[in-house]
């Protein structure tokens, strides 16, 4: 496939991109991919013409109104697919047709079945499947990482992650309308859990190897067709270590806070991704700004979305896709494990619903 | 604080009712509610939000049923074909903020006018730009709740409702607002919040019915002739959780003529409808204004757990409210402040570094 990709790689002015969908979280890809000095952005596509009208005010040449036609029509080497979950296998699909390598915005898919048919497409197209599990992207994860592999609170027999936000309702003031497809079990593939839980997922096992799910049990705070709310039980085999994981879409999230909790319990103390994160978000953004307005100054690399550190994540983790791709390399998070962290959701799915049957506990409220 | 009135009005009180002005201003002895209240069945007194809809119906139903005695008893009197609650049910708000009225309210005042009267029921609200009244009643749970009474839920929004104009008019001003027909047919109880408004007005009885006409005149005035020309029998301010500028837990009732529940609504807030003396001359002059008589027809209780603690000190509750809600906002928007874009902007294309799009324009989902 390297070679192939090598192969594939069109035009001398880097890797020609397109981007599917163009909403909140495309067009920070797309914005991401425009900073890339190797990537040349070809054309963007979204079904909004407001959203497309974004696009072409970021700098995209041509848009779209249907991704298909944008596959079609551009000659690409990869392609971003930001689009719906219930839209991933499809796109999938055609990018293959075209020979079209792809980074998918998690969850990979609605299912696994659904993860398998895209990746056995993917297989024998030949294209490579990348995934956008940006946890591990992150300064503050990137740093508990680093001082659990150094052995600084010895062995850690507990670990508990929480991510919250306030999902596709948002808060006060209402400023725009709620999409409907991320409550829409159908289109999305479930809730808070394939939202949020599937980036946690991913980023216990970056950090304690094969999770094994013991018990499970979400929620809804609301009378929404979804799960608001979950909690998971694992276990780590390799390290003994028990974890419980909380994702949840019900709380007001005020940016640039961003509740994303890990604490890793250990022998001698506590690592937290918290004491990875700066003090004070402001002075550090200001930190990072002056310090890309020198960089230009002296021709040196600026970061981009230097000031906002989650944003940054996702720059970083499409950017090691297109090193990849460039590469003829392995994407650094590829369909497996966009895969695997679906086979944990969906185990800790069945594991909720085996609770919920048998009444043994009720963690979640109803309304 | 702005010109804070004296607030007066009239105190439940357990097998009878005494009318017994409460100056929150004036440091008169303060009551002990325990000792008035009828009590809620509740056994472990707490502040605690209950998330079991029916329990929170069960400790809501004998405060309603005081708060808003006067007003049943009218209705059971008058007879009306149709009652129809207007909730504040603008958007799918968990109703432990305050943002929203709770459903649980609502379901125990159905509760209540099913046993008390013989009218059809119905919920209405309206859809917005951001979302649809179903879909909000949907994630607020209000179609099983409606249907335990049989009530109806309307969408003022809906093409099919028959409308009528109505002119609100004196010498100098003149409102136009067009009205369902049915809304103005029915007798209408307006469940507001206390809470405040995007725009940090107090979202009170009237703003609650101004959501259900089309008119295009500003907001005050809308909310002025939307309740004269739906002309509601009450008020019932759900104050059981209150947003000032978090959610608090004031575990309060207040009903009484709309006007006079959004003047107690905009004081509790921090908010004067006379500190405009212009719009309150406006008001005066549309026979709109709220006289401080007014005032004293409001009826107040304490509802759930608050309402069985002992050595409550309900001069103390309405200034804890005051200080907990005095100057009440929402949290402050996602969209960054134009000056602030601006400058990201430059520094972006000095620096070389990509403009986050949360400071663009927004669009999508």
């Amino acid at each position: 496939m390297c070679s192939a990709i090598r192969s594939r790689l069109s035009g001398s002015s880097g890797l020609a991109l397109g981007v599917l969908g163009v909403g909140n979280i495309g067009m920070v890809h797309l914005k991401s991919a425009l900073s890339m000095a190797a990537v040349d952005v070809r054309a963007a596509a979204d079904a909004m013409p407001e959203n497309r009208n974004r696009a072409e005010r970021a700098g995209v040449a041509r848009t779209y109104d249907d991704y298909t036609t944008l596959l079609d029509a551009e000659e690409l080497d990869a392609a971003v697919v930001a689009l719906p979950p219930f839209l991933h296998a499809d796109a999938v699909e055609r990018a293959a047709e075209n020979d079209i390598d792809v980074f998918v915005e998690k969850p990979l898919a609605r299912s696994t079945e659904e993860a398998d048919r895209l990746l056995e497409t993917a297989r024998k197209a030949g294209i490579a499947v990348g995934v956008d599990h940006t946890l591990r992207y992150q300064p503050d994860m990137i740093g508990v990482k680093s001082e659990y592999e150094d052995g600084t609170v010895g062995h850690v027999p507990y670990a508990s992650i929480t991510r919250l936000n306030d999902g596709p309702l948002g808060r006060p003031p209402v400023e725009h309308a709620p999409p409907s497809w991320p409550l829409d079990a159908d289109a999305a593939g479930g809730g808070s859990l394939l939202e949020l839980g599937i980036h946690c997922f991913d980023v216990l096992e970056w950090l304690f190897g094969d999770l094994e799910v013991r018990d499970a049990t979400t929620g809804t705070t609301l009378d929404i067709p979804v799960e608001d709310a979950a909690t998971v039980l694992l276990r780590a085999p390799e390290t003994e270590t028990t974890i419980t994981l909380h994702c949840g879409s019900y709380q007001w999230e005020q940016l640039p806070e961003v509740n994303t909790r890990l604490r890793l319990e250990g022998v001698t103390g506590t690592i937290s991704n918290q004491d990875h994160l700066p003090g004070n978000f402001y002075a550090s953004a200001a930190k990072s700004a002056l310090s890309n307005v020198a960089s230009r100054v002296t021709g040196s690399e600026s970061d981009v979305f230097g000031p906002t550190f989650y944003l940054q994540a996702h720059y970083e983790a499409l950017s090691a896709f297109c090193d990849a791709i460039r590469n003829g390399d392995r994407p650094p998070v590829d369909g497996q494990d966009g895969k695997r962290s679906l086979e944990l959701a969906e185990t800790a799915y069945e594991l909720a619903a085996a609770g919920d049957d048998t009444e043994l506990e009720t963690m979640e409220v109803t309304r | 604080m702005t010109g804070a009135p004296v607030v007066r009005g009239t105190v439940i009180e357990a097998g009878e009712r005494i009318d017994d002005d409460i100056d929150t201003t004036d440091g008169t002895e303060p009551r002990d509610l325990r000792s008035g209240h009828s009590g809620n069945g509740n056994d472990a007194p707490t502040r605690r939000w209950n998330p079991d809809i029916d329990a929170r119906m069960a400790a809501y139903e004998p405060s309603v049923e005081d708060v808003l005695s006067p007003t049943l008893d009218e209705l059971s009197t008058a007879d009306p074909e149709r009652i129809t609650l207007v909730p504040d049910a603008h958007y799918p708000f968990h109703p432990s903020t305050g943002m929203v009225t709770d459903p649980a309210l609502v379901g125990a005042t159905l509760s209540l006018l099913d046993d008390r009267t013989d009218a059809e029921l119905a919920v209405a609200g309206t859809s917005s730009a951001a979302i649809a009244f179903e879909r909000t009643t949907d994630y607020l749970g209000y179609p099983s709740l409606v249907a335990r009474t049989g009530a109806e839920l309307v969408d003022c929004s809906d093409d099919d409702l028959e409308r009528e104009r109505y002119v609100l008019t004196n010498d100098d001003h003149a409102v136009a607002v067009s009205v369902p027909v049915r809304l103005r047919e029915s007798a209408v109880i307006t469940v507001p919040t206390l809470r405040p408004t995007d725009a940090g007005a107090f979202a009170g009885g009237r703003r609650t019915l101004a959501r259900l006409v089309d008119a295009v005149t500003d907001a005050a005035a809308t909310a002025v002739a939307a309740t004269r020309a739906i002309d509601p029998r009450g008020s019932l301010l759900d104050a059981t959780t209150a947003y000032g500028e978090s959610p608090y837990a004031a575990n309060t009732l207040f009903a009484g003529p709309t006007p006079a529940v959004d003047t107690l609504g905009e004081s509790l807030l921090g908010r004067s409808s006379t500190a405009d003396r212009t719009r309150a001359a406006e008001l005066e002059a549309m026979g709109t204004a709220d006289s401080a008589s007014e005032l004293s027809t409001v009826r107040v209780t304490p509802v759930g757990p608050t309402a069985d603690a002992s050595g409550v000190d309900f001069e103390q509750h309405l200034a804890t409210l005051r200080k907990r809600l005095d100057g009440a906002s929402l949290p402050p928007s996602d969209a960054t402040h134009p000056a602030v874009s601006a400058a990201y902007r430059l520094y972006a294309a000095v620096g070389g570094d990509a403009v986050p799009p949360q400071l663009d324009a927004r669009g999508g989902h």
